[in-house]
């Protein structure tokens, strides 16, 4: 029998590797697109990279949600300190940057990197996508081995201190996150389709 | 070739990025551990080397059955260069059955605050450090055993190191009746939250009377505080409060017990108690709540994002003619040259109109 704690990294590493790669192809399908073609910089590479970013960041969406279930379960239903507190609210943020990343080129299409404002705006959401999930992982290394590779960084977003809502609030603003999002689903998201 | 080079150097670089490190560096923090961690690399001879540091083991004051003593522990000439070191104070060196609770012994506190026999601590860049177990000593007197155990790690490439003192005999006297005392049961507590002022619960035996003096650590003058008796049986009070200022930061207060019955007094060890952050607030539904619901906000506000840069097309100057020939129009004898539009629910032009002309 796997431990819960064990689960979560297995699940946390395949997340942060696909995403890895998703964000490093999606940042490359947009420099493609403003550095001249080469003999390198073709349109099988861009259509490699796009593929490979689609992929990744589908893969590590799949598995995004088993890894937050499987460390709810590790952490015993508990929200006992400011790290851990912080770990559920950057996983959040992923999970939020991801998904837009996703309905974004599935519903635009590999032609999206053609234009250049949405093609900055996807590589910029995958990158801040990318600084979210390895947010919520470092903060795993931090309270398990009490370092994380971002300690090596002289900048570290906050972790050690958290900004605490109350039970109403934080169901406030999930009530106004489902609002928006069904109002943007029905209204906003029909208006996007494939650039040919 | 260059570029093959030059991926080739990135990933030794990567490789050997991180620092090599063995088992446990920094030490696997205060616990109760038997000498050597049961088999740890400190403790295997394949592993280790004896450390060249000196061990001393001293005693605060005199030694009765079942009364508190301060143990001091001096470590001094050890080379290590994070200056961290692990030190234990045993009943035995058998390896298992180790602590000085498994000998009689009773440990009330430690010198980082908590109650265990192995703790961490910083050593001086001279290399020395003294450090005080505050523990009741066994009920049966006679001559009892302690040993003082040392681990600490070494400049790259060395082994692990370890040291143990020389047998320390501590000879406890029977004790004379009456004697006032802490109480067997009482554990001094490690911490206080930030700003705490509630009073210090102090359980005794055989006192009538207790002061109590206490200083911020690092200090050199005690001031007194009164205590109170909670409850009094027979001619005894064994449950006492006392009020000692709340500390805030990282602030350790130091206090002192002085134990009476009738004129006779016993001073006690110094006990520290160090100031911990206040219990972190947050609720564990609260922070899922948050989580889902910055993921929806953050969705929401991208796809918004995405249809705003979204390019417009210019419909009116556009080829319609696929459009209309992909969509289900109806067409109508009675609107020749129109098509009625379901979805939008508007007629449009019919582009394969001809002006009736086949």
């Amino acid at each position: 029998m796997v431990g819960a704690a064990t689960f979560h990294t297995a699940m946390a590493e395949i997340v942060v590797g696909s995403m890895v790669l998703a964000t490093l192809c999606a940042i490359g399908c947009s420099i493609s697109r403003i550095v001249p073609t080469s003999e390198i910089n073709n349109e099988s590479l861009m259509v490699t990279m796009d593929r490979a970013s689609l992929a990744g960041s589908v893969l590590a969406l799949i598995f995004l949600p088993i890894a937050i279930l499987s460390g709810n379960i590790a952490a015993d239903g508990q929200a006992e300190s400011a790290l851990l507190y912080n770990k559920f609210v950057y996983s959040g943020l992923a999970l939020g940057f991801w998904s837009a990343f996703v309905i974004g080129r599935i519903r635009m299409g590999p032609g999206l990197w053609e234009e250049r404002p949405l093609a900055f705006l996807q590589s910029a959401t995958a990158g801040v996508a990318f600084l979210m999930t390895s947010m919520a992982s470092s903060i795993g290394g931090k309270l398990v081995r009490g370092e994380s590779l971002f300690d090596v960084l002289p900048f570290w977003l906050p972790t050690e201190t958290a900004s605490i809502l109350p039970l109403w609030a934080s169901f406030s603003l999930l009530t106004l996150g489902i609002t928006s999002s069904a109002l943007v689903f029905k209204f906003t998201l029909p208006k996007i389709v494939r650039i040919e | 070739m260059n570029r093959n080079a030059f991926v080739f150097l990135i990933c030794i670089t990567l490789i050997l990025t991180p620092g090599s490190s063995l088992a446990n560096p920094g030490g696997n923090g205060d616990g109760d551990r038997d000498y050597s961690c049961g088999g740890s690399c400190h403790g295997d001879p394949a592993l280790s080397m004896p450390s060249e540091a000196t061990i001393e083991i001293t005693l605060g004051n005199e030694v009765f059955s079942g009364q508190a003593v301060a143990i001091h522990v001096t470590i001094e000439d050890i080379s290590t260069p994070s200056n961290i070191i692990g030190i234990f104070i045993l009943g035995s060196l058998n390896g298992n059955s180790d602590t000085p609770e498994d000998h009689g012994w009773h440990l009330i506190q430690d010198p980082n605050g908590g109650s265990s026999n192995y703790i961490e601590t910083k050593a001086a860049s001279s290399g020395s450090v003294t450090v005080t177990w505050v523990l009741l000593s066994p009920t049966n007197s006679g001559s009892h055993s302690l040993y003082a155990e040392i681990h600490h790690g070494g400049y790259p490439g060395d082994k692990a190191y370890s040291g143990v003192s020389e047998k320390f005999e501590v000879i406890v006297q029977d004790v004379p009746e009456g004697l006032p005392g802490l109480a067997n049961d009482w554990i001094a507590p490690s911490f206080r939250v930030s700003g705490d002022n509630s009073p210090l619960s102090i359980s005794t035996r055989n006192s009538t009377d207790i002061s109590v003096e206490w200083m911020l650590d690092g200090e050199w003058n005690p001031i007194s505080v009164e205590s109170v008796c909670i409850e009094l049986t027979e001619d005894f009070c064994n449950d006492w409060e006392v009020s000692i200022p709340a500390t805030m930061g990282e602030a350790n207060i130091l206090y002192r017990v002085t134990t009476y019955n009738g004129t006779f007094a016993i001073e006690q060890p110094w006990l520290k108690m160090g100031t911990a952050p206040p219990p972190f607030e947050g609720e564990v539904w609260s922070a899922r709540a948050h989580s889902f619901a910055f993921a929806l906000l953050i969705i929401s506000f991208l796809v918004t994002l995405q249809a705003r840069l979204y390019p417009t097309i210019e419909r009116d100057n556009m080829d319609q003619t696929q459009i209309v020939a992909s969509s289900e129009m109806v067409r109508s004898e009675e609107n020749p040259g129109w098509l009625w539009n379901p979805e939008s629910q508007e007629w449009i032009e019919d582009p394969e109109y001809n002006g009736g002309n086949e």
